[in-house]
């Protein structure tokens, strides 16, 4: 810096620093200042138009913003949410095993189920479990070629709950095959023939190598899911189920006011997701970063330690 | 005789679906014996190994490794394949190295090391911690246990590799291209490692575009073009004076 300044002191305009020291500079663009410019002025008149217009009601939404009714409506979009993801991820691991089956009935009748529950909307899927009974009024439930059975009369047990799970449930395992399936799509050949040729059995082969390699695939996209069907269990409010948006719209039915209640809701929704990212994010970050799976000649023959990142999922077992 | 160490091909066919990639492949090898397969790419070189530890099955044809029926039972008129707990017996006295390393990339390299005679032998850990860490240091490779495949150089791994197969004390060696993926300046220890294990009667059979390396530690050579095993023999008497037209060629062409 001081030579700098000395050297300007002393002979004026003459090139005060060798050429191979100056800075690079970028200049700011009209279009910079534009899109800041855009963006605040956007924000500032959405803020405006909430502060300013009396019907949002802001009062109103803080008086009801933790009532019991909208407090117990959380609870059950939390439990509906939890329930039919941790089923749907176990019925959609069932699947994607039979999807990937070499046995061409198995695999098919895994994607005859995955192509109607994600070719069907949600919505539907919901309405109609819920009035399953008008097809089947009446189950036998028992151990086949034996005289043990009780009946069951399904209007009875096909509450708007068991309905809401059984649909959401069996939705999200249509999708949650899908992300298995993909995980160990995202394996190469070379890992199996590699454990195979150690004489690892099938069951060891996945245990130890592959469901491991599975997960940086694999868990992102769950956590995605879990975002996905908190939101998604909303639609059950169509079945009368208490959950968040239907206590909601229960309160507005009864004092009409249907925006405040709304927007109550929408920031619970909107707290609930921006929560679950933050995990969410910490796991997408740890698990992008992994160079791994494919190993292609390139990225394989690199130097020791130039840019690799330790691979997240470590197999401490051993 | 003890047959360990051994294998015989005898009339071996194998096609995927009508594209038939070994033609009637007849080979013999020694216990202790090191034997080198070339020949243009997509004559059926990975092939061929690939059946010897069962990442392929053959269609027809007599396959002995170990003096064993590889894979099958001769029973009455047919042979029958055996359960998959007999073949991974079977795998597991054969080691194999693939172009591409294949390591786990979610162990360690000692990891990578233990884990058969742990996983597949259910040998004690100590033990086999202690063995991998010999086999490292015997590849080169002591002080790098504790790092992951993709912190290693691609020399690095494929030495890792060759340790994770000796780990299972195989009786038989298997190589398809192992340096072919490696950087040139690379390739030199990777060699050097097999060089090794040649000298210490490891009974081997690898696949290779090293010329110079196949005529320095062969025994024999195949040469295999369009699924046939055009000319077999003594190395350096294959590699100098070919018989074959098209092993000339194809020496004259990688030479
Ligand atoms: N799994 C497979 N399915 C179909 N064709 C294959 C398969 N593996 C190899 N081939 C074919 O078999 C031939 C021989 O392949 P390969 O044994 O890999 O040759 P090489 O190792 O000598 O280059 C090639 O034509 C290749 O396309
Ligand atoms: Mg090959």
């Amino acid at each position: 810096m001081d030579v700098i300044e000395t050297t300007t002191t002393r002979s004026g305009p003459v090139p005060s620093i060798r050429a191979e020291e100056k800075k690079r500079i970028t200049p700011k663009r009209p279009r910079d200042y534009v899109a800041w410019a855009v963006a605040i002025a956007i924000v500032a008149g959405l803020v405006w138009t909430a502060v300013t217009n009396e019907k949002y009601r802001w009062p109103v939404v803080f008086s009801y913003f933790t009532t019991q009714t909208i407090l117990n409506g959380l609870l059950v979009t939390l439990l509906l949410t939890a329930a039919s993801m941790g089923l749907g991820t176990l019925m959609g691991l069932v699947l994607a095993v039979m999807r990937m089956s070499h046995q061409r009935p198995v695999s098919g009748l895994a994607q005859l189920y995955i192509t109607f529950f994600r070719g069907t909307p949600v919505l539907v899927q919901l309405v109609f479990w819920f009035n399953i009974a008008a097809l089947y009024p009446n189950l036998s439930i028992g151990i086949p070629f034996t005289d043990i059975s009780t009946p069951v009369n399904v209007n009875a047990i096909m509450t708007p709950m068991t309905a809401a799970i059984v649909g959401l449930t069996l939705n999200q395992a249509a999708y949650m095959s899908e992300i298995i399936r993909g995980g160990f799509a995202s394996v190469s050949r070379g890992q199996h023939e590699a454990a195979e040729s150690l004489g690892m059995s099938g069951f060891t082969k996945l245990r130890h190598v592959i469901i491991p390699q599975t997960m940086p695939a694999i868990i992102p996209a769950t956590g995605n899911q879990v975002i996905g069907m908190l939101k998604e269990t909303s639609l059950v409010s169509v079945l009368g189920v208490a959950d968040l948006l239907q206590s909601a719209q229960a309160i507005y039915a009864r004092t009409y006011q249907t925006i405040p209640l709304l927007i109550v809701a929408s920031l619970w929704y909107l707290i609930m997701t921006l929560v679950l990212s933050v995990p969410q994010s910490m796991i997408e970050r740890r698990f992008s970063r992994s160079t791994r799976t494919r190993l292609t000649p390139a990225a394989t023959s690199a130097e020791p330690g130039a840019g690799q990142l330790v691979p997240p999922t470590r197999e401490s077992l051993l | 005789m003890n047959p360990d160490g051994t294998i015989v091909a005898r009339k071996l066919c194998k096609s995927f679906g009508r594209h038939q990639v070994l033609r009637d492949i007849d080979l013999t090898v020694a216990a202790g014996e090191i034997s080198c397969i070339i020949g243009p790419s997509g004559s059926g070189k990975s092939t061929l190994l690939r059946c010897i530890n069962g990442l392929e099955t053959v269609d027809r044809g007599v396959l002995k490794v170990n003096g064993e029926d590889f894979g099958y039972v001769e029973k009455d008129d047919a042979y029958h394949a055996v359960r998959p707990k007999r073949l991974a017996e079977q795998r597991a006295r054969i080691g194999m190295v693939f172009q591409q390393f294949n390591l786990f990339p979610n162990m360690t390299a000692e990891s990578n090391v233990m884990s058969g005679p742990v996983l597949v032998q259910k040998k004690d850990r100590v033990a086999c911690r202690e063995r991998a860490q010999e086999l490292l240091a015997s590849v080169g490779l002591s002080g790098c246990g504790h790092k992951y495949p993709a912190q290693l150089s691609g020399g690095q791994q494929q030495r890792v590799a060759i340790a994770r197969a000796l780990a299972m004390e195989p009786t038989i060696m298997l190589f398809d291209e192992p340096t072919s993926a490696l950087d040139p300046e690379r390739v030199g220890e990777v060699l050097a490692v097999m060089r090794d294990l040649a000298g210490n009667g490891m009974t081997m059979l690898l696949v290779t575009h090293e010329m110079a390396f196949a005529r320095e530690v062969a025994d024999e050579v195949l040469f295999m073009d369009e699924g046939i095993a055009v000319e077999r023999g003594d190395a350096r008497e294959v590699l100098a004076n070919p018989r074959e037209k098209r092993t000339q060629a194809f020496l004259e062409r990688v030479l």
